[in-house]
């Protein structure tokens, strides 16, 4: 699984989300089946199952506000129906995601298609995500540690100093981005990306993509004629 | 919710026609990391309560709409894809929410009379603006993929929308003077002496355009309960023979379309008028 094209994953996922979303019958029992699928694809990808459950579990809280409200004015089918798609999506992005480094997640997307600035800036905000992120962390602790939490301290004031610190992690977020820029340069940076090494759709990926994208339609075909 | 797919990839490739040079791409990058992690730092704002930035109109004052629109982008894409924090069925509708009609709401007051004695006002109408019109339009699109929601969730969603709009234009403001401050050349200086009428017109064409997708998405209720009661719907349903077409009758169900046509209606609205302004302004500029 974790070998396999990332065109042939997306094309997969694509399938998958489709069937998902067009789905409006026997949701409880497709929403059974196709999540067994997934468990079974995660199983066989070695990767640990119950926190990947857990994680796509995230995008929960938003949709169970939407959930209630739809519970609340007399339509329970639609609320449940929200949670479940919204769950096994994020469940099935979560598998090809952690099954596809990056990287090469984005050159099937562009090989797909997609615009390759975006995904270049994508690409370039996963790479320095962790490093600002962590900046941020050090602000909020150095002002923690200079009474920015303490109570009784005027709002006006702290808001003010909030706003301060976000102007200066601004600043050096540009300053760095100046400073990468120079350094490509430097490198021998010509002022175009180069398309990276070719993706190779193997015979493997080919089969792979039939029977991951067949798999949903079946399992939706077979449930909707049980009901 | 997959209606929203179809103009999210027509967006796309319009976005992909700009043309960026790819020099500018660790830049936009970097800043894009730059919003996420400034999502981390709370805002306090009384009463215990903590607001963060969302960021939208910032990015469009310093780096300009369209790079701004490229960053949220990304920023979303990222959100879906490697935190599962968003959903990737919701992403078009989140895309043309978010990272199309909230940076271009933000940017227009900005454009309209951030060169003049307004500016700080303009930063503030700009700042909420991006956040309610991107909070409406999804407030709409909502209603139109038939989620119901009687008029005291509507009511309270949108005070909501109000009190964070509000918030997210006093952040902006705050954050916008404290960069001039460090180093004027951050943001951006538009042209003064933008004509207040054409500014004037101009936003309410926007705001009614929000509003009127809200409007017409709460219409098609009505309409499908008419259909309910004349029995149209069960006439539909007998259609169903085999899974598939038993598909294709849901498609064409009265009631799903007339809401279908509303939102598409009204999100080609508020694009058309995006457009139109942003064309009027151009020519404008070059004349």
């Amino acid at each position: 699984m974790h070998r396999r094209d990332p065109r042939a994953k997306i094309a997969a996922l694509m399938a998958f989300l489709v069937v998902l979303a067009t789905a409006h019958r026997a949701l409880p029992l497709l929403g059974l089946a196709l999540l067994l699928l997934l468990s079974a694809t995660l199983i066989c990808a070695r990767l640990p199952l119950f926190s990947a459950l857990a994680r796509a579990a995230i995008v929960l809280p938003f949709s169970l506000v939407f959930a209630a409200v739809c519970w609340l004015s007399g339509d329970p089918a639609r609320g449940f129906s929200l949670l479940l798609k919204s769950y096994l999506s994020a469940l099935a992005v979560l598998l090809v995601v952690s099954t596809t480094p990056f990287p090469a997640l984005l050159r099937g997307l562009e090989t797909l298609g997609a615009p390759r600035f975006l995904l270049m800036v994508a690409q370039f905000l996963y790479r320095y995500l962790f490093v600002i992120s962590e900046e941020a962390q050090h602000m909020t602790i150095a002002a923690a540690s200079r009474g920015a939490t303490v109570r009784g301290v005027v709002s006006g004031a702290r808001f003010r100093a909030a706003a301060g610190a976000l102007a200066v992690l601004f600043a050096r977020s540009y300053g760095r981005a100046e400073d990468i820029h120079r350094s490509m340069l430097a490198r021998g940076f010509l002022g175009r990306f180069q398309p990276p090494g070719a993706l190779r759709f193997r015979a493997t990926d080919a089969v792979f993509t039939l029977f991951a994208s067949l798999a949903p339609v079946f399992l939706r075909v077979a449930v909707e004629r049980v009901i | 919710m997959d209606v929203a797919a179809a103009p999210a990839v027509a967006y796309i490739v319009r976005r992909a026609q700009r043309g960026f040079d790819d020099s500018r791409v660790p830049l936009l990058g970097v800043m894009g990391a730059f919003v996420f992690a400034a999502q981390m730092i709370n805002f306090p704002v009384g009463i215990g309560t903590t607001s963060h930035l969302v960021g939208g109109a910032l990015l469009a004052y310093t780096l300009g709409p369209a790079a701004a629109s490229v960053v949220m982008s990304a920023i979303i894409a990222i959100q879906a894809l490697v935190f599962q924090d968003g959903g990737i069925l919701a992403m078009g509708a989140n895309l043309i929410n978010m990272a199309l009609v909230g940076v271009l709401a933000g940017y227009l007051p900005f454009y309209l009379w951030g060169g003049g004695r307004r500016r700080k006002m303009a930063i503030f109408a700009g700042g909420a603006l991006s956040l309610l019109a991107s909070a409406v339009l999804a407030l709409a699109e909502l209603l139109v993929s038939g989620v119901p929601m009687p008029a005291s969730v509507l009511g309270v969603s949108l005070a909501l929308f109000v009190v964070s709009a509000l918030l997210e234009g006093a952040i902006t403001l705050a954050v916008i003077q404290a960069l001039e401050t460090i180093q004027p050349g951050f943001v951006r200086k538009p042209e003064t002496g933008r004509s207040f009428a054409l500014g004037a017109i101009g936003l309410a064409a926007v705001l009614l355009a929000a509003v009127g997708v809200l409007v017409a998405s709460t219409a098609p209720d009505g309409i499908e309960k008419l259909g309910l009661q004349t029995g149209i719907a069960s006439h539909v349903g007998s259609l169903v023979t085999t899974p598939l077409a038993g598909y294709q009758a849901a498609f064409f169900q009265t009631g799903w379309l007339r809401k279908a046509s509303a939102g598409l209606a009204g999100l080609a609205l508020i694009y058309g008028v995006c457009l139109l302004i942003g064309r009027a302004v151009a020519r404008k500029r070059s004349a």
